[in-house]
């Protein structure tokens, strides 16, 4: 199951198009851009996660980099945006690359633990770096995107733009799950001890891994910003590092499509809970639980599984892909 | 395949490691000459498998030296020190069970090959080029080890002789010169055994040093040149497989004159 | 002088609340390797079931704490059977997940039956304050300070003295070998569970008169409490101890002296100092520190 065709992408091609050419409501829109740049955070974290076997709970630290960068370049100090993205890329890029050389020692919760220590810290810098930032109000103005003479001022057209980044960052992905680097990420999950005594530098790996999911993180964190035009520290707290570590769970570990779906229920679950009003919040967690503990493979696997069980009932589906 | 002909290919100048109060190796010193194969044996809690850990620069040593082709391997990082021409595989066989078995393989000719992140994301055709040498390279040799029927799937599911297989072919893809085996025959049925035992010739044909971990003694005193003995981390004998079967120090130990732990 | 001591005081205050949390977070830790991310809102029932039971019904305090005590140890068994022991092949990460699940579903629960409302409570008792060199301590600050000693010394006998103490610390070292000694594994656990959020709600109570007590309160504090456990060395009663007063204290004196923007960031910046230079905490070398 590893190797989808790329029929898995142009499935995807066909949906993103006509969804958005079929789609009026600017709501929908809207949710459907938060969806993108959330697959984009999912789809970096899993790289980190699925593949390589390291956790993170403190990415939305990057996401806002990423967003509070461009914020302050573009409606501050008045750059162009498109100066600004590359800006923030490399210094959330830079970031996790200080952070990550000690942090990536730690290994299991103590990992955690210190992404989690780092994830706050940002969180804490965001809030109270009051003249820079905006503080806990948070931070008015930015400017939306413009290329030329097309302005990505409305859904659709930032719908558009969103899911193509998030088809280039699939692509980049997949490439990357099927090469060298790839593999040599893959071994790390699966033994670090055979995949060191093999020649790899897991160390390296890992760093590398670590800033390639920040920078994806800091261009969620971009588009984001320029979207919404307006962001304040809660949207990068310590729950949005949990959300995102949930939606790679949720949808399906080392899975490029798992992660989609992670992202895609994740944000779609809030509205749809609206319906619950004050019970939301049970509702959610009830769910998130109950997920993990009827499938704790998450999602696409887990339906896959199911899938694949009552297709071939004999098969010893004991689970040796991701069982450690 | 040899360097320099007038020099062992691993030297091991009295090394010593303590674990807290435990002595694990004390002050071991042997080569291991280019072409030959090595037995190493002794009771449980010899110090084998430490040993391995400390010539592969898995473990610092805390006194001595370990020569490989003239170059000092402590203070090395491992990867380092399979770029050297150093591989090794695990009693308890590491796989990386969520790939394939011809992944698997591929994965040990990472040290060899040069492409990263960038080359990855742009597939530029040197890259791709290199993607095409680290397959034929590791399909040639799961043929070499009778594998080639089963490269696709998934290693996890792969019955345990044949994981075994797998793990020196993975470590041969890594180009090793000095290829350490630790009981490379556990959980092998007699006839597993007595085709890796061939195995080990061809292995040793196509220019590879052996050195091997191994209880089964009929294996090593048949594939073996020279054999190190030993016992609660120290050197008990050496010399050739005759000479060391008619030592009385090992005869006291394997037979139970003392301390015989196994 | 005097701003320091006062700053002391307060450091101390916040500090053994920091401990007893730790302390919950520790003992499950050790029991079942694993870091429930759900503790801070065991703390935060602690807080409401005394704002209801003592604040609006005046059951007597005792008996209130007691009871409040029973009920969030109840909750924190129901979690265990329900929701942690149902996992079939217990990764540490789908663990985590369950617990932020149970976090996010305690959080909910709460902002239903107490409203979104922050409550307060008056001091345990009616004393004035005590005035030391010029700084003044809250009566309060005293209760904290005393009964999180007595937890944590009452927690030291237990588990040196009694045999389920002793049961219990054997299960942490290995589950394995406390079953083929005989010793119920599973009960072991759930009694971790039972204990520690029954300690998470001796936190609660505690810091609900110098708090505002409200169904979201728990996420930082427990976060805190953890950075504490890491601080003194997780796993470890005395570490535990240790790691609150001291980030309570640093605390204190880093707001006070330095700035107040250091409020939050002062745990976590611990936290990574300690990781990276000490990841088996301030006391002892990790396994050996085991209660």
């Amino acid at each position: 199951m590893r190797r989808l065709p790329p029929i898995g992408h142009i499935i995807f091609i066909l949906a993103v198009l006509l969804t958005g050419f079929l789609i009026e409501n600017t709501y929908y829109f809207q949710l459907l851009v938060f969806v993108g740049i959330h697959t984009l955070l999912a789809l970096g974290l899993n790289m980190l996660m699925g593949y390589a076997g390291q956790i993170s709970l403190g990415h939305a630290a990057f996401y806002g980099i990423g967003a509070y960068t461009t914020a302050i370049l573009t409606a501050t100090y008045g750059f162009s945006p498109w100066a600004a993205l590359p800006c923030a890329v490399l210094l959330a890029s830079a970031v996790a690359y200080v952070v990550g050389l000690p942090t990536l020692k730690l290994s299991g919760y103590y990992l955690g633990m210190g992404t989690l220590g780092f994830g706050m810290i940002g969180f804490i810098v965001f809030r109270e770096w009051s003249s820079l930032t905006g503080g806990s109000s948070g931070f008015v103005g930015i400017p939306p995107l413009e290329i030329g003479p097309v302005s990505f001022y409305s859904g659709r057209s930032y719908f558009f733009l969103v899911w193509t980044v998030v088809l280039g960052i699939i692509i980049l992905c997949r490439r990357l799950i099927d090469s060298r680097t790839g593999r040599a990420l893959r071994s790390i999950h699966d033994s670090e001890k055979a995949s060191r005594a093999i020649g790899v530098d897991t160390m390296a790996l890992k760093l590398r891994v670590f800033v390639f999911s920040a920078a994806v993180a800091a261009l969620a964190g971009f588009l984001y910003a320029h979207f919404v035009t307006f962001i304040s520290p809660g949207t990068f707290d310590f729950l949005a590092s949990v959300r995102m570590v949930t939606m790679v769970v949720i949808g399906g570990m080392a899975s490029v499509w798992g992660a989609l779906l992670g992202a895609f229920l994740l944000t779609l679950l809030p509205e749809w809970l609206h319906a619950f009003s004050e019970f939301e919040m049970v509702v959610y967690g009830l769910i998130l639980m109950g997920v993990m503990i009827v499938l704790p493979r998450g999602l696409f696997r887990g339906l896959l599984d199911v899938f694949e069980g009552a297709r071939e009932q004999t098969a010893k589906r004991s689970g040796g892909v991701n069982g450690r | 395949m040899v360097d320099n002909p007038n020099g062992p290919l691993l030297a091991v100048q009295s090394v010593s490691k303590s674990f807290g109060g435990v002595q694990a190796l004390s002050d071991i010193t042997f080569d291991v000459d280019p072409g030959m194969v090595m037995g190493l044996i002794g009771p449980n809690g010899a110090g084998k498998t430490t040993l391995f850990n400390v010539v592969t620069g898995a473990y610092p040593a805390d006194t001595g030296d370990i020569i490989f082709e003239g170059i000092r391997v402590p203070g090395r990082k491992i990867h380092q020190v399979v770029g050297l021409g150093v591989a090794r595989t695990f009693q308890n066989v590491e796989l990386f069970e969520s790939m394939t078995v011809l992944e698997n393989v591929m994965v040990g000719r990472h040290i060899r090959t040069r492409s990263g992140f960038w080359g990855a994301m742009t597939r530029l055709p040197g890259v791709l080029r290199e993607e095409k040498e680290i397959r034929d390279r590791s399909l040639d040799l799961l043929s070499f080890v009778g594998l080639q029927d089963e490269a696709h799937r998934q290693s996890g599911d792969l019955p345990f002789g044949w994981q075994r297989l797998l793990e020196i072919a993975r470590a041969l893809a890594s180009d090793p010169k000095l290829l350490l085996l630790d009981e490379p025959a556990a959980g092998l049925n007699a006839v597993e055994t007595g085709q890796l035992g061939e195995l080990l010739e061809r292995i040793r044909d196509l220019g590879v040093t052996l050195m091997l971990v191994e209880h089964d003694m009929s294996l090593t005193m048949k594939v073996s040149d020279r054999i190190v003995v030993l016992d609660q981390g120290r050197m008990l004998a050496q010399g050739t497989p005759r000479e060391v079967q008619s030592d009385e120090a090992v005869m006291a130990a394997y037979l139970g004159g003392g301390h015989a732990s196994n | 002088m005097q701003e320091v001591l006062q700053y002391l005081f307060s450091g101390l205050t916040n500090g053994a609340i920091y401990a007893v949390i730790a302390v919950g977070f520790s003992m499950l830790y050790s029991a079942t390797d694993l870091i429930n991310f759900a503790h801070g809102e065991f703390v935060m029932l602690g807080s409401l079931f005394l704002v209801t039971l003592w604040g609006a019904w005046q059951i007597p305090l005792p008996i209130a704490f007691l009871l409040t005590v029973a009920c969030v140890a109840l909750t924190g068994l129901l979690f265990e059977r329900f929701a942690i022991r149902t996992v079939r092949k217990p990764q540490p990460i789908v663990l985590v997940i369950i617990t932020v699940g149970a976090s996010i579903f305690l959080r909910g629960v709460a902002m239903i039956l107490w409203g979104k409302d922050a409550y307060s409570l008056p001091p345990f008792s009616n004393q004035p304050p005590l005035e030391l060199a010029g700084a003044t301590l809250l009566i309060q600050s005293v209760w904290i300070i005393v009964i999180s000693l007595l937890l944590v010394f009452g927690l030291h006998l237990f588990y040196r003295r009694t045999l389920t103490g002793k049961a219990m610390q054997a299960t942490a070292i290995s589950k394995r070998a406390a079953w083929i000694t005989g010793i119920p594994a599973g009960l072991m656990v759930l009694l971790a569970f039972v204990m520690s959020t029954g300690v998470g709600a001796v936190a609660g109570m505690i810091i609900a008169p110098v708090t505002m007590c409200s169904y979201d309160m728990g996420t930082l504090l427990g976060l805190k409490g953890f950075c504490a456990a890491m601080l003194g060395g997780i796993g470890s009663l005395w570490g535990a101890l240790l790691g609150g007063i001291l980030l309570g204290v640093l605390e204190a004196l880093g707001v006070g002296l330095i700035s107040s923007a250091l409020k939050d960031g002062v745990a976590f910046i611990l936290l990574l100092l300690i990781l990276y230079f000490r990841p088996g905490g301030l006391i002892g070398a990790a396994e050996s520190a085991r209660f």
